[in-house]
């Protein structure tokens, strides 16, 4: 068995964060959630995911803010950043941002493991 | 109870653990839909049904507008609209005021579905941190159905039963491992 890989989701939907820990522990990965972008460098630094997940609408700091704050940080541009919204208006800011791939919400179980499947075989 | 007609069940705070430990111990043959109205924010659509249809043989959908109530599936109330019961035994969505702070509210579809299935109905209320539910299980008496709660003392927010429990008069109490075997023993009477 390999080392779980390892998933950082940020939003500030409780809800959200509640479904995709238990969905993606039971898919075998590790999971780390946070509510606020604040100090996205130190939070994603203390974590080292795999892949990250972006909610548009954060506290403090938006979702394409952190995003670009990430795609422009040395050592962590390389993580895949999936951003997530449900206003698809988003999409083309958050690429523009840096971020790797867009998930529509909502979502269901097999579109988030698929985009996770993805860009963790790349 | 004989008959059994469906089995709501609502929920707030803390009562997702709940369900998931609760859903792999139903029989894949109950007699009755289960309803499910758990309070959650708009954007878990799709996620939530998925989850818990990960965890039983039945089968799990969010409801849609004027569907009619069937047995052997779970129905889950989608975010932001109430889940009304009606007359002829089926769903509709309702997206007027939020009642308790909440959309969907549980009094609502406690409310009716009392008058709906009347003594052959119960009703399940699970952990949450506000009252919401509390006056659905007071209709849900006074139309001669079965009201129950989570027993506070199992609950990770205890403030909604503990509610219910101080202004009901409460028919079961059960611990979460009951809950399951329950469901089970009301489709075989």
């Amino acid at each position: 068995m390999g080392k779980a890989k390892k998933v950082f989701v940020f939003d500030d939907n409780a809800d959200i964060l509640d479904l995709c820990t238990i969905i993606l522990e039971d898919a075998g990965y590790e999971i780390k959630t946070s509510s606020t972008s604040n100090h996205i460098i130190d939070q994603v630094t203390a974590y080292t995911p795999d892949i990250i997940f972006m909610d548009n609408w954060l506290p403090d700091v938006g979702g394409i803010d952190a995003t670009r704050e990430l795609k422009q940080h040395e050592t962590l541009k390389n993580i895949p950043v999936i951003y997530f919204s449900a206003n698809n208006d988003v999409e083309s800011l958050a690429k523009q941002a840096g971020a790797d791939d867009y998930l529509s919400k909502p979502f269901d179980i097999h579109e988030l493991e698929q985009i996770i499947l993805r860009h963790l075989s790349k | 109870m004989e008959g059994c007609k469906a089995f709501i069940i609502g929920g707030s705070a803390g009562s997702l653990d709940v369900l998931l430990k609760v859903l792999p111990v139903l029989d894949a043959a109950l007699r009755f839909p289960i309803v499910i109205v758990i309070h959650r924010k708009h954007g878990t659509d799709s996620l939530l049904p998925d989850l818990l249809s990960t965890r039983t043989k039945l089968k799990v959908k969010e409801v849609d507008e004027k569907e009619e109530l069937k047995a052997g599936f779970i129905y889950i109330a989608p975010s932001d609209y109430h889940l009304l019961i009606e007359q002829d035994g089926t769903f509709s969505l309702d997206y007027s005021e939020k009642v308790n702070y909440s959309r969907p509210a549980i009094d609502v579809t406690f409310q009716t579905a009392a008058e709906v299935y009347r003594d052959k109905l119960v009703c399940l209320l699970l952990s949450g941190s506000n009252s919401d539910g509390v006056n659905g299980l007071k209709s849900v008496k006074e139309w001669g159905g079965l009201a129950a709660i989570q027993d506070p003392a199992t609950a990770q927010v205890a403030y909604m039963p503990a509610q219910a429990q101080l202004k009901v008069a409460i028919d079961r109490v059960l611990k979460i491992q009951q809950i399951g075997e329950f469901i089970n023993l009301l489709s075989n009477s």
